[in-house]
């Protein structure tokens, strides 16, 4: 091998341009929509649940399910980089889930989810929440498959988050301002915060919430029509 | 944080090229195009790729990126124009989906790719 790598850079070799384009991004891209034609087949509706690191993510979904588990077969992919606290606690709501562990990664990609819903009796479910890797900017790139995407913000983060990470808020359809019962405290001003939302992106519905006050959970349900298939 | 997963692709994919294209040619100058709503560093991408490609087939070639923006059109007013972020002095910039003519919501194209363009390689002379 190191005889030939003198051989190639010898002053007489010729240089030639090769035209790939090669789209990095398409195994993702391919692997979502095989995610979303596997999910369409069984009629389950996924919500890719995304936001900062103690946002509140588990809290939410926890909420939605305890309106839900009624009237919905629900289950639930968690996405970690370690340890399985979070499909802990969500498996207090007596639905199933999944643990992702990235280990590195800061996002969960759609490689992860196809491995998971492997495990996933979908003929059993109507619906799946993945709650994606706390974090405003990485997952925003990878798309898993899903219906839906929510993206939940706590007044605890302070009056900038929105426009520091406008990526995450491009793509979203629906915004939960989560700890509006901590707005005051905080000193943060929620409308503040949805005006910057509306900038960004006006399609997204924006919802005010508090998972301890039982604020705007049904809210959250109705914009993504979780109650309907 | 995610330059480096997507420089892993990126290496993975020119290595399956590289061994295509055999030993003996190698690989000097790759062509990037990465769309501006990606919210990729640039910097942060191209060290990524030094790294990852250190002891390969790629060890040594240079990564060339150019960003290509996304076209905006308003279905309300027809208001057109390139993308703009609307306050540059941010680092990445606030983009904005309200239509600056009307208030509506626009429609972006493009703006999202990450695409090899192309690969300049040295051929050893076989005169």
């Amino acid at each position: 091998m190191t005889k030939q790598t003198d051989v190639v850079t010898s002053a007489e070799g010729e240089v030639f341009d090769v035209e790939l384009e090669a789209d990095i991004l398409k195994a993702n891209r391919e692997l979502a929509k095989e995610n979303h034609e596997n999910l369409k087949k069984f009629g389950v509706m996924t919500i890719d649940v995304m936001g900062s690191i103690g946002s509140g993510k588990t809290s939410i979904i926890k909420s939605l399910i305890s309106i839900l588990k009624d009237k919905r077969r629900i289950a639930v992919i968690e996405g970690d980089v370690t340890t399985t606290i979070d499909s802990d606690l969500i498996a207090e709501e007596g639905v199933p889930t999944v643990q992702v562990n990235t280990g590195k990664e800061c996002h969960l990609d759609a490689n992860l989810i196809k491995k998971a819903l492997a495990r996933m009796r979908l003929d059993q479910l109507d619906l799946i929440f993945i709650e994606n890797v706390g974090n405003l900017i990485c997952p925003a790139e990878f798309p898993l498959g899903s219906d839906k995407r929510l993206v939940v913000i706590s007044v605890t983060e302070g009056p900038y988050m929105v426009v520091k990470h406008p990526m995450m808020f491009l793509q979203a359809d629906s915004v939960a301002i989560n700890k509006v019962d901590l707005a005051e405290i905080m000193g943060v001003n929620p409308s503040k915060l949805r005006d910057d939302i509306a900038r960004i992106n006006p399609r997204a519905t924006v919802i005010s919430t508090s998972c301890r006050s039982k604020i705007g959970i049904e809210d959250i349900s109705s914009s993504l029509g979780l109650l309907h298939s | 944080m995610h330059e480096f997963s997507i420089a892993t692709t990126l290496v993975n994919t020119l290595l399956d090229f590289a061994q295509k294209e055999g030993a003996e040619s190698k690989v000097l100058e790759v062509y990037l195009r990465v769309g501006k709503l990606r919210g990729i560093a640039i910097e942060q991408l191209i060290f990524s790729y030094g790294i990852l490609s250190k002891g390969t087939l790629l060890d040594g070639s240079k990564l060339i990126v150019e960003e290509t923006a996304a076209e905006a059109h308003c279905h309300q007013c027809d208001f057109k124009e390139t993308f703009q972020l609307a306050d540059e002095s941010f680092h990445f910039g606030i983009p904005q989906l309200s239509c600056p003519q009307c208030g509506a919501s626009l429609d972006l194209e493009g703006g999202d790719e990450i695409v090899i363009a192309k690969v300049r390689m040295l051929r050893a002379s076989h005169d």
